[in-house]
């Protein structure tokens, strides 16, 4: 049973995305936008960066619009030239990873003109890119989705999103499942997938999280985690990953969707969030903290685990 | 010599070379994934659909050991890896894509070096090649001068038959070696009609075209349109069929540990950064730049040939949909 | 006199990551006292339990630690006002991680051991040891460590006694 999703309003985004492009890019409001456009594949998209008013329509949003644009704007990104204000297309998902950002003080809210989406879901990854979305060729993420509406951006497109039906938490179903394991079933599990990791950094190179300009894991003095993409080093990439973006992943699954390997990455993106949610009430949102909950403390932190 | 082979037989085949003690290497799924990978008995293996790793794996592995060290006081051992312990290997149901990136990879690893890791290897496997029968839209062998018959690289060629079996034919003397040593299992090629090959929705691309124009054109404003937006991870060149730039680590502590051979990728900001601090790829056009340049130009002044294959894993798993296919011919049409 | 020593068939390495300020002061406490505790422990010492990657434990068990105890001053105690609190944070979430990739916690001890507690610095240590003796050797990192990618796997003895050797 397929149950199929209404998309319609991506037409009305898209065009309501162009002239406001046009109009932004014209009145010099922006410097450049960052959004998606066609590629040659039947029914892809792929990011652009538009300069030119006469480019803005160019941009458009479909159900294959799965990036994550944020990552351009971070320090990672040295190819984007950083000068003046720039306009950006963004789902609920991306915002939040925008506001991450924020709170990290790697991106100023005055610096950017958002341009956000009234999103009914993209595609997962596991399918061709021309496949009509439904509730089963849904990204995971979209099925746990509460930002659906991105707030406080400087456009929004004037449409009514459609009610989406109902859709099964996919990661909560999931780690829930891991969860009910033994440990030696657990360690079974993420050994199979961890044993695929090929070590192409997809995974690191698309977080907007990830602008470390050495990462951890390239440094060979000292060299804290093997290179190699051997089960071990593969282990050990995934462990300190998930740990380095813990109280901060945005939940926009781009690991997980680029992964070659069909890596659930987001699982324990997922875990850690859900975890952190528990001990210390925190949740990635809409909301700008400078502080997040492992880079703050309070006396009264949990502390039953240690003797 | 052709030859005819049923269903039942490549099977029959299959499982008493595994008997036999041969590493039978095939698509399989692992883990959701389909991947080149050793199997346990014909069933396993899943030609439905292309493996998400190329072929080039059985070679030129991920990763391997190509030296071990131990320290004793003031004592250092060295210990080689011997390459008669790699295992006789039939590689089967290998993609037309994937089987004729392996003669373009020979050339590099037994140039000025030859690479026994590589050549060893190489030497012990058969090829047993498949004829492809579906295509999706980020395919374009037929572009880069290949189609979805060709028997390049294999030593032995399948194509599927209506009836479920497959017309065999051989193409080297290892593929002549397979069939003689089985004979019983090949029978005389039959007018069984084949399946219809596969058809990539791409027009062929003048290749010299391509070149002469990157012969020209180091600098141009073509490379800042196409890559600015690559993120610079491995994943185009690790899941290649002829890529083959590898990183070699020492790891271990003092005491003992290996040298290992692993995939490296030029899209990678490691990958020239020198031990100066300088990198002359210093961003990311630069680097793609280079993987365009390599594949279409460097390696055909080299060694005349395209390290490309038209495979479109690349097209498949680029995050940013980056499209090989497309600035190819946007580049013969300049 | 020394108690006679008790032989056992195993003897678990367990890697202590201890602060300079309180444990490894309470550690220097209990040798300087004369108190006995098992000689499995190996100990690290660093600035401050806020300094302790949560990388080092992975790195630990990887090497071939059968558990791993981190150890630091008790809260409102810490040298730099606050290390100890981030660290609390740090690893209340690191173990859940670990669980979740399947490692047993009963492996990775964390406390509190002031300079002054000589006696709950060998009682932290006397607890993880023996409990990990009972556990058995750590294997699932040792055997990790051995595992190659089908392609890159060559089966010699080499390999094995290599193993042996973790």
């Amino acid at each position: 049973m397929t149950e199929p999703i209404d998309t319609s309003i991506y037409s009305a985004v898209t065009a309501a995305i162009q002239t406001e492009a046009q109009r932004i890019l014209a009145a010099g409001l922006v410097t450049a936008i960052v959004g998606y456009a066609a590629s040659r594949r039947n029914g892809s998209t792929q990011p652009i960066i538009v300069t030119d008013a006469a480019a803005a329509e160019k941009l458009i949003f479909t159900p294959a619009s799965v990036n994550n644009l944020a990552l351009y704007l971070t320090k990672a990104k040295k190819e984007i030239p950083k000068k003046g204000k720039i306009g950006i297309v963004v789902k609920g998902c991306d915002l939040k990873a925008i506001v991450g950002l924020m709170g990290e003080a790697q991106l100023k809210r005055n610096d950017l003109y958002l341009i956000g989406v009234p999103c009914a879901g993209v595609l997962a990854s596991t399918v061709q890119p021309s496949t009509a979305l439904t509730a089963d060729t849904i990204a995971s993420k979209c099925t746990e989705c509460d930002a659906r509406l991105p707030s406080d951006c400087d456009y929004v497109p004037n449409v009514q999103l459609p009610t989406q039906p109902q859709l099964a938490g996919k990661y909560a179903v999931e780690i829930a499942r891991l969860e009910a394991l033994t440990p030696a079933e657990r360690w079974a599990y993420w050994k199979e997938q961890f044993a695929k990791c090929i070590k192409c950094y997809a995974c690191r190179q698309v977080c907007p999280f990830c602008f470390c300009e050495q990462c951890l894991c390239d440094r060979n003095k000292p060299q804290m985690v093997d290179t190699t993409p051997r089960p071990a080093g593969n282990t050990a990439w995934h462990i300190v990953r998930a740990m380095h973006l813990a109280g901060r992943c945005a939940g926009c699954a781009e690991c997980e969707r680029v992964c070659p390997m069909d890596i659930p990455l987001n699982l324990l993106n997922r875990k850690m969030a859900k975890e952190l949610k528990e001990l210390y009430d925190y949740e990635a949102g809409f909301e700008v903290n400078d502080k997040g909950p492992l880079t703050t403390y309070t006396d009264k932190d949990d502390q039953s685990f240690i003797k | 010599m052709q030859k005819y082979i049923s269903q039942q037989n490549l099977t029959t085949l299959l499982d008493t070379l595994i008997k036999q003690g041969t590493r039978v290497v095939a698509p399989h799924m692992n883990a959701g994934v389909p991947l080149y990978e050793p199997i346990q008995s014909a069933a396993d293996m899943a030609t439905g659909q292309l493996p998400r790793r190329s072929a080039k794996e059985a070679f030129f592995p991920v990763c391997e050991d190509i030296m071990s060290y131990e320290k004793e006081g003031q004592r250092i051992s060295l210990k080689d890896i011997d390459p008669a312990r790699f295992p006789e290997t039939v590689l089967v149901g290998v993609r037309p894509c994937d089987a004729a990136a392996i003669p373009v990879l020979d050339e590099v690893f037994s140039w000025d070096y030859k690479d026994e890791f590589f050549l060893e290897r190489r030497k012990k496997t058969t090829i047993i090649g498949l004829a492809c029968t579906a295509a999706d839209d980020a395919c374009f062998c037929t572009a880069v001068g290949l189609f979805p018959g060709e028997t390049k690289g294999s030593d032995l060629f399948l194509t599927p038959l209506e009836d479920g079996g497959y017309a065999c034919e051989s193409y080297s003397d290892k593929g002549e070696t397979l069939i003689n040593g089985n004979k019983e299992l090949f029978a005389e090629p039959t007018k069984t009609k084949a399946l219809s090959l596969a058809e990539p929705q791409t027009e062929k691309i003048d290749l010299k075209k391509v070149k002469s124009w990157l012969d020209e054109h180091f600098e141009d404003p073509l490379w800042d349109g196409i890559a600015t937006r690559c993120v610079g991870c491995g994943a185009c060149a690790f899941v290649c069929p002829a890529c083959h730039c590898f990183d070699i680590v020492d790891e271990g502590t003092e005491k003992a540990g290996k040298r290992r051979k692993s995939w490296d990728a030029c899209g990678f900001w490691k990958f020239t950064h020198h031990a100066s601090g300088h990198n002359p790829r210093d961003l990311q056009p630069k680097r793609y730049r280079n993987r365009i340049m390599h594949k279409f130009k460097y390696y055909d002044d080299k060694f005349g040939q395209t390290l490309c294959t038209g495979c479109g894993r690349c097209v498949r798993v680029c995050p940013v949909g980056i499209d090989i296919a497309s600035i190819v011919e946007e580049i013969s049409k300049k | 006199m020394h108690p006679e020593k008790q032989t056992h068939d195993f003897e678990p390495k367990i890697i202590a990551f201890v602060c300079t300020w309180c444990t490894y002061a309470g550690a220097d406490l209990a040798g300087t006292s004369r108190m006995q505790y098992p000689a499995n422990v190996r100990v690290l010492k660093f600035p401050c339990t806020g300094r302790i990657d949560p990388v080092f434990i992975l790195k630990a068990f990887q090497q071939g630690a059968d558990g791993v105890l981190v150890s630091g001053c008790h809260p409102g105690d810490c040298h730099y006002i606050a290390g100890n609190f981030h660290a609390r944070r740090r690893f209340a979430a690191f173990r859940k991680l670990l669980e979740f990739v399947g490692v047993d916690l009963n492996r990775l001890q964390f406390s509190w051991v002031s300079a002054a507690e000589g006696g709950k610095w060998v009682e932290v240590v006397t607890d993880l040891t023996e409990k990990v003796r009972a556990m058995g050797p750590m294997t699932e990192f040792k055997e990790l460590a051995m595992e190659e990618q089908w392609s890159g796997a060559i089966n010699t003895p080499e390999l094995k006694e290599a193993y042996s050797q973790i």
